[in-house]
């Protein structure tokens, strides 16, 4: 730990004035004023459009490409194949295995073979149909298990297993044997779609100097500007991103969507910029979505409630390519047994190739498929022992210090034990059967549940993972912040200016911060992985005091001490014990000016880690993890099997809260992702074919699905963490999950198991459990 | 092309163009108000709301063609930064906007929306009005409260609808 972050680290609450208040966000009024320009709203002269030809089959070898016709069109700028590539035909943030333009195989309805520019989209969209593709069309494969097996249609030359994750712990056979009760089920999870609001798209602009700008909305557009590099065979260094702000991200926006097209079309549009920006069926083809798994798991447990054995075993379906599948599947198994610690585990996942599009990051990494076989299991322990669900949590949970299922000692802060203690005082826990008995119409049913989880922040072992920052003071004495990490709707800008204004001791208005733009903005990695506020917040913290040292140097100078002498207060440099001897900061500037002095400053750190890699785990374990227990109530039609959720009650341990509201957005937002996971959202596909297309069938929850919500945040303070804080973004979506599932069962005494959660669904488990009941007579 | 005239956020209007261009298109590309969002093309979102004589509709279904000599409202029309509406305060005020880009759409309805009431509407009245709006960061909590704070601030200030 360094010395800034233990200076920060013992700043007093009343000491705080911007930190860990209820601070608007910085950005609000460009927002609601429709003012805030997205990338896909930026407008440039002399533009043309661009569009990408899509696949027509799901697997399909490709004979030929004729674009002999397209070229005579009117109206055609150009038409661009894998001919045309100058670079690598590939990206992929772990394993490039995606072609930019597909050459000899597409394996997925989103691979793109051609593009086109043009003077309108309407001739760009004609000029689509002018290019004939003859295929030869493969039998598809759809299934995930089936693609395991030898003699399945391979996707790629090293087979369709992706990627194949193991971690164990103890010893699995003999913990089975001592346990008194075992639990064994089989749990499917749907693919679900980020459905941010803004889809993928911006522009190509080939700059008067020949460098390239790229405006495209981004989870990390330093590494877009690699990838690019790549296919292009440029200098990255004269490739320009602007990633920020995004229209939501969520994971989404991760992996290159469509920057490389944007880079190759307006290399050959005569310096003309080129805008893409695809419809909102273009985007549910071609996007990426969350893996479907099949998730087998078995646990074990004592009559007193111990967990003493838990085997797992995932199978995900992560489509035609790579991208980020292996790094998700890794982050599953290393949260298979949740936030307990089970002494014997043995877990393992598969990530599989198959031609069912492309399934990547999203919102939670894994866990979120994960997380129901453990806690449904000791939900069922719970009703097997006769003991309180919360109990054999708080009972199985690790604490800080502790091993975890893992095997390693979590020397980070854990706040499961308090979230599940600020769950049992809850008022909605407290009074459930009071509302349980409040059904609103007799064929309805009330169920109450709790539930915990975690999820890790940060990259794991074996993956880069870096903060920094870059502080310049201006003339008028104020600060230009700049963290890379873009803003996909968080408001982490807002905790950037926060921690800078309060280090610096100004107004938070005095604060720009820049961000998603690598011209301006040193690289300091993703927005993702719940590291941002993390992330920008430390860097921050670590670049301040070196701002703080170049303006005391400066004081001294102009008020003629020794640079120890001089202390900082609000907006100015005083002569300790002399507060009227001051200069302001733009008396700091002016000075620096007129020396020719720099006036910007950097920070840099890593994020903590881990020593010892567990082999095979594809990175585990992580350094530290946000923390979470949800509390819902359910009401249940029991004529349709359509559920509502009515409350929730959301108690993360994201360390110190430096933003209240941020936080409760968070988990609010969280809140309702996880409510449409669960209940009712699915990309449906067959035979690699999207049945689902577009918001007309694809149903995320509107405002009138959206429950009573309150947030209570447990405040574990990270030492590592600016202020004490870790991370939120992902773990707000999690435990709600099973949460559901088991006020479901509270309410109708129908377990499910297979999600979304649909009335379909439900209304046949309700069934099955009353024929069940009548035969057991 | 045709010669169309409309008034926009107070101001007379006329543009060239097809009239079975979407009024959204117009917006965005000939009058310069990005302010509305193209989202799903098919009216299923409200990102691109807009009031039209009074009515909210999505701008993204109606071809500028049928709002000849209509009075159109836009986000922008609503309130600017320096000048914000109390409905844009109130959104400001409670963190209702994430990513934002619904928000815009938002806006126009949740404006539309306590101008056409005269009290403070109750949780159920402000999801019945935004029923039409998708958002998928926000959870819909702090909206239901921004729209109730704004209602609140604008009945004490008069309470006449604004």
């Amino acid at each position: 730990m360094s010395n800034e972050i233990k200076e920060v680290q013992t700043m007093k609450e009343e000491q705080l004035k911007w930190v860990g208040k209820r601070v608007k966000r910085i950005d609000g009024p460009e927002k609601v004023t429709g003012e805030q320009k997205y990338k896909t709203d930026l407008k440039f002269p002399n533009m043309v459009w661009g569009k990408v030809l899509r696949a027509k089959y799901p697997f399909a070898k490709i004979k030929s490409i004729d674009i002999a016709k397209a070229l005579e069109h009117p109206e055609v700028i150009c038409v661009l194949t894998h001919k045309d590539i100058p670079g690598f035909n590939g990206f992929g943030i772990v394993t490039p295995d995606q072609p930019v333009l597909c050459e000899d195989v597409v394996r997925c309805l989103g691979d793109a073979v051609a593009l086109v520019a043009a003077e309108t989209e309407e001739a760009a969209k004609e000029i689509l149909e002018l290019i004939h593709v003859d295929y030869d069309p493969l039998e598809a494969v759809t299934d995930p298990e089936s693609a395991m097996v030898q003699g399945a249609p391979q996707l790629h030359p090293d087979g369709n297993i992706h990627s194949h994750i193991t971690i164990q712990n103890g010893d699995i056979e003999k913990g089975f044997e001592e346990a008194d009760y075992i639990f064994e089920n089989t749990f499917y999870s749907p693919r679900q779609m980020h459905a941010f609001l803004e889809t993928e798209g911006g522009w190509g602009v080939l700059e008067e100097d020949g460098s390239l700008s790229i405006h495209c909305p981004s989870q990390y557009g330093h590494r877009d500007k690699l990838q690019i590099a790549r296919s292009l065979a440029l200098n990255p260094e004269r490739i320009h991103i602007y990633s920020s702000p995004n229209g939501g991200g969520f994971g989404g926006k991760d992996e290159i969507t469509v920057q490389i097209y944007l880079a190759l079309l307006a290399m050959n549009t005569g310096g003309r910029p080129v805008k893409l920006h695809l419809s909102r069926e273009e985007s549910v083809a071609s996007g990426i979505k969350r893996h479907p798994f099949k998730v087998t798991v078995k646990t074990g447990a004592k009559k007193d409630g111990t967990l003493i054995a838990h085997k797992l075993r995932a199978v995900a379906d992560t489509g035609a390519y790579a991208s980020l599948g292996g790094a998700v599947v890794a982050l599953a198994i290393e949260h298979g047994a949740g936030p307990y610690k089970i002494p014997n585990v043995d877990m393992e996942g598969f990530c599989v190739f198959t031609n069912n599009g492309i399934a990547g990051a999203f919102r939670g990494f894994g866990v979120n498929q994960v997380c129901v076989g453990i806690e449904t299991h000791i939900d069922l322990l719970a009703e097997k022992t006769g003991l309180d669900p919360i109990e054999i949590r708080k009972k199985n949970a690790y604490c800080q210090g502790e091993k975890s299922s893992l095997g390693h000692v979590v020397t980070s802060s854990v706040g499961t034990v308090e979230t599940l203690e600020k769950a049992e005082q809850s008022e909605l826990w407290k009074n459930r059967d009071v509302y349980k008995a409040q059904a609103s119409e007799p064929w309805k049913k009330r169920g109450v549940a709790v539930a915990t989880s975690f999820h890790a922040i940060g990259m794991g072992l074996g993956t880069p993972d870096y903060g920094a920052a870059t502080i310049e003071l201006l003339e008028d004495g104020r600060f230009k912040v700049a963290v890379a990490i873009e803003e996909i709707g968080t408001g982490n800008g807002t905790v950037y200016a926060q921690v800078a204004a309060e280090l610096l001791k100004c107004d938070i208005e005095d604060i720009d911060v820049i961000q998603g733009d690598t011209t301006e903005a040193l690289d300091s990695g993703t927005i993702s992985a719940s590291r941002s506020t993390y992330t920008g917040g430390r860097a921050i913290a670590t670049a301040a005091p070196k701002m703080i040292g170049l303006m005391a140097e400066a004081a001294a100078e102009i008020l003629q001490v020794s640079a120890d002498q001089i202390e900082l207060s609000e907006n100015k440099l005083h002569v300790a014990g002399e507060e009227k001897r001051a200069v302001n900061y733009k008396a700091i500037y002016e000075h620096l000016y007129e020396k020719h002095q720099p006036m910007v400053v950097e920070g840099h750190f890593y994020l903590p880690r881990e020593k010892e890699e567990l082999k095979n785990s594809g990175g585990a374990p992580h350094h530290f993890y946000g923390y979470m227990t949800h509390v819902v109530m359910v009401e249940v039609d029991t004529l349709t099997g359509e559920t509502e959720v009515l409350r929730v009650v959301a108690i993360p341990d994201c360390g110190k809260v430096l933003n209240p509201q941020g936080l409760e957005g968070q988990c609010e937002g969280g809140a309702v992702m996880g409510i449409g996971y669960t209940l009712y959202e699915d990309v449906l596909m067959e035979n690699g074919y999207n049945k689902t297309k577009s918001f007309t069938d694809y149903v995320i929850p509107t405002i009138r699905e959206t429950p009573v919500i309150e947030t209570i945040p447990v405040e574990s303070n990270e030492n590592s963490g600016p202020f004490g804080a870790k991370g939120i973004a992902e773990v707000v979506m999690i435990p709600i999950i099973p949460a559901i599932m088991a006020a479901i069962y509270d309410a109708t005494g129908a377990r499910i198991y297979q999600l979304p959660a649909t009335p379909e669904r439900v209304y046949q488990a309700m069934q099955a459990t009353k024929k069940q009941t009548l035969t057991a007579r | 092309m045709k010669e169309i005239q409309l008034k926009v956020n107070g101001e007379e209007v006329s543009i060239k163009s097809p009239p079975a261009s979407t009024l959204l298109d117009v917006l965005r590309d000939e009058l310069d108000l990005i302010g509305a969002k193209e989202c799903c093309g098919k009216g299923e979102c409200g990102s691109c709301s807009v009031e039209v004589d009074g009515e909210v509709v999505c701008s993204c279904l109606m071809l500028v063609g049928q709002t000849e000599n209509t009075n159109i409202t836009t986000v922008e029309g609503i309130g600017q930064v320096g000048g914000m509406d109390v409905m844009q305060q109130a959104f400001v005020d409670e963190g209702a906007t994430q990513c934002g880009y619904c928000t815009p759409g938002i806006i126009v309805s949740a404006k539309a929306f306590i101008n056409s009431i005269d009290h403070i509407p109750t949780d159920d009245e402000v999801k019945t009005a935004l029923g039409g709006n998708l958002c998928r960061c926000t959870g819909y909590t702090k909206i239901i409260k921004a729209v109730q704070t704004a209602a609140r601030r604008q009945l004490a200030a008069g309470g006449a609808p604004g």
